[in-house]
């Protein structure tokens, strides 16, 4: 009861700032771009090929990449803004056994970005909806697909928050911990698969497209492992960093 | 001006069961040693206040007391139990140790309102403590616009929140206004006097010497003194002879610490007014003067921490005394 009420307080935390105003605002500006780009944009050729098909069209409302790396800023940002702020101080006051404060943190912001992730993708799904409207073609993706996009975009930003928590409490800087989730889930996966080629199967973007059912290069269980593995490793190692220092 | 109680919280534990002890702390970052085999004990029942200058190691050895930090060696205690151990921390103790620690876009009722979640303490106790720090007025704006006197009001608000036994203060006074000073003094003061451990740091030495009943002075993470601060200042005499030099070599020499004051006039230390007395009479030194002294807090701390106040602006010692 005691961690539940924990949660219940992180959750506040995240609901009483401006902050996720601004990452919807950010969906909205993205829905729009999406939304234009379906009525008026063409392949090379001038034709619309790029939404004649249900999978084409899912594929463009496929918002589980961006989400993770979305709420990987949202996590980094909501977690390490505690310590640049000093409202950490507080969380231990109340909650002196760190694990449990830092465990309330991720699930808090698991929460956060998997709603984030589902407003996302249903903004997403809602901007090529509109888009559609304005050309011959119709809305095609059948319902249980359309659920598959909003899922994954669901799990993507949850396990993207959880990320970008671990990297905040591990930098326990703003600025560090943003750059830190883009060189994570921006910069580096590329760079990886440049030097081995097989890590291509397991960066979060192809994950993220495996589980909105737009990949299949892997199973969909190994991928959603996968994304949980991506999230929970640097979350553990903000765990132990958080637990081992002192509060400055 | 009394704090109002919870009715629905559970029953407090005895408010006199929980002084403060520090024992033995050592805390090193690296070959730096903030905090150097450091003991003393808070009493239940007694403003304390914590001085030393910039940098003596108040601030870590109240994180250490709360669990922010961990010592080196040695342990630092509430009521028996180290903070961590505590079953209710934030029912036993309200601390404030960051005088801006808020989120700048969030209201303080909302920063209120997150710790009551966390605690599971009714909201209309938020409003409580607004009002009881004279806060309600702005307690919608957001923390970012607060004064540094209003953010020491929104501290002392979280602290007070949960009604607990003890106060761990880390230099409540900073930024307040003459009235807010008194308010938070009347309000320190009334919770010492109803039992409970009251444990405030701070430079501000005119405000101590007003509100402490006892006093711990640090200096280099060192315990300099401890002790009840009226029995400290009134420990001294007042001596001015026809020749001040030839009494100091005397007195000095039967164990007395002598400070040379205007001229003409020692403070004599460590020796009773009778033994100063003898001590003239057997130099043959004629007295004017032999009374008792009442040292300010700014001549003892200075006394007490020598050279290192460099840390401490006069500015700030000079402009509440």
């Amino acid at each position: 009861m005691n961690w539940l009420r924990t949660v219940r307080a992180e959750l506040r935390k995240l609901t009483s700032t401006k902050m996720p105003l601004g990452f919807l605002i950010v969906f909205v500006v993205i829905g729009a771009a999406t939304a234009i780009a379906v009525a008026f944009g063409t392949d090379m050729d001038g034709s619309k090929t790029f939404i004649s098909t249900a999978a084409d069209q899912q594929s463009l409302m496929a918002f589980a990449g961006n989400a993770f790396v979305i709420a990987g800023l949202f996590g980094a940002i909501a977690v390490a803004r505690e310590y640049g702020h000093g409202t950490v101080v507080l969380t231990f006051l109340i909650t002196p056994r760190r694990p449990q404060a830092v465990l309330a943190q991720y699930a808090s912001v698991f929460v956060g970005g998997s709603v984030l992730g589902l407003v996302a993708a249903g903004v997403s799904a809602g901007s090529v909806a509109a888009g559609l409207t304005a050309t011959d073609f119709g809305f095609m993706v059948s319902a249980a697909d359309l659920a598959q996009v909003l899922a994954a975009s669901t799990l993507a930003g949850g396990a993207g928050a959880v990320l970008g928590a671990g990297v905040g409490a591990f930098v326990r800087n703003t600025g560090g911990a943003v750059t830190g989730t883009i060189l994570l889930l921006v910069i580096l996966p590329p760079l990886a698969v440049q030097m081995v080629n097989e890590t291509a199967t397991w960066v979060p973007s192809i994950l993220a497209n495996v589980v909105s059912g737009i990949d299949n290069v892997v199973g969909m269980g190994a991928a959603i492992v996968a994304i949980g593995i991506w999230a929970l490793v640097p979350a553990a190692i903000g765990l132990v960093a958080v637990t081992r220092r002192d509060v400055v | 001006m009394a704090v109002k109680k919870l009715s629905d919280q559970e029953t407090l534990p005895n408010a006199r069961s929980h002084p403060i002890s520090i024992e033995h702390v050592t805390k090193s970052y690296g070959s730096d040693v903030v905090v150097d085999d450091l003991s003393f004990t808070v009493t239940p029942g007694r403003v304390t206040g914590f001085l030393g200058p910039n940098g003596a190691g108040k601030s870590t050895t109240m994180k250490i007391l709360l669990g922010l930090a961990s010592p080196t060696s040695g342990q630092a205690t509430i009521g028996g139990l180290a903070y961590g151990e505590l079953a209710n921390p934030t029912g036993t103790v309200g601390a404030s140790v960051e005088s801006d620690a808020f989120h700048p876009g969030r209201s303080g009722r909302n920063h209120l309102r997150i710790l009551a979640d966390a605690t599971d303490t009714p909201l209309e106790r938020v409003d409580e403590v607004l009002e009881l720090v004279e806060l309600s007025a702005a307690a919608n704006r957001h923390a970012g616009a607060y004064s540094l006197g209003m953010k020491q009001r929104l501290g002392l608000a979280a602290a007070l929140l949960c009604d607990p036994p003890v106060l761990v203060l880390d230099e409540p006074g900073n930024g307040l206004d003459p009235q807010g000073i008194r308010t938070l003094r009347n309000l320190l003061r009334t919770r010492a006097a109803d039992g409970n451990t009251v444990f405030v740091s701070s430079h501000l030495l005119g405000e101590v010497e007003q509100l402490a009943d006892d006093i711990v002075v640090i200096n280099q993470g060192r315990l300099v003194t401890q002790g009840s601060l009226a029995e400290m200042r009134q420990s001294a005499s007042l001596v001015r002879a026809a020749s001040p030099e030839a009494l100091r070599v005397a007195l000095e020499g039967a164990g007395g610490v002598v400070e040379s004051r205007q001229p003409g006039a020692l403070v004599v230390r460590d020796l009773s007014l009778d033994e100063i007395g003898e001590q003239a009479f057997r130099a043959g030194i004629a007295l004017h003067e032999l009374s008792r002294h009442t040292d300010s807090l700014e001549d003892r701390f200075f006394a007490w921490t020598g050279d290192a106040t460099s840390g401490v602006t006069e500015s700030n010692t000079k402009e509440e005394l």
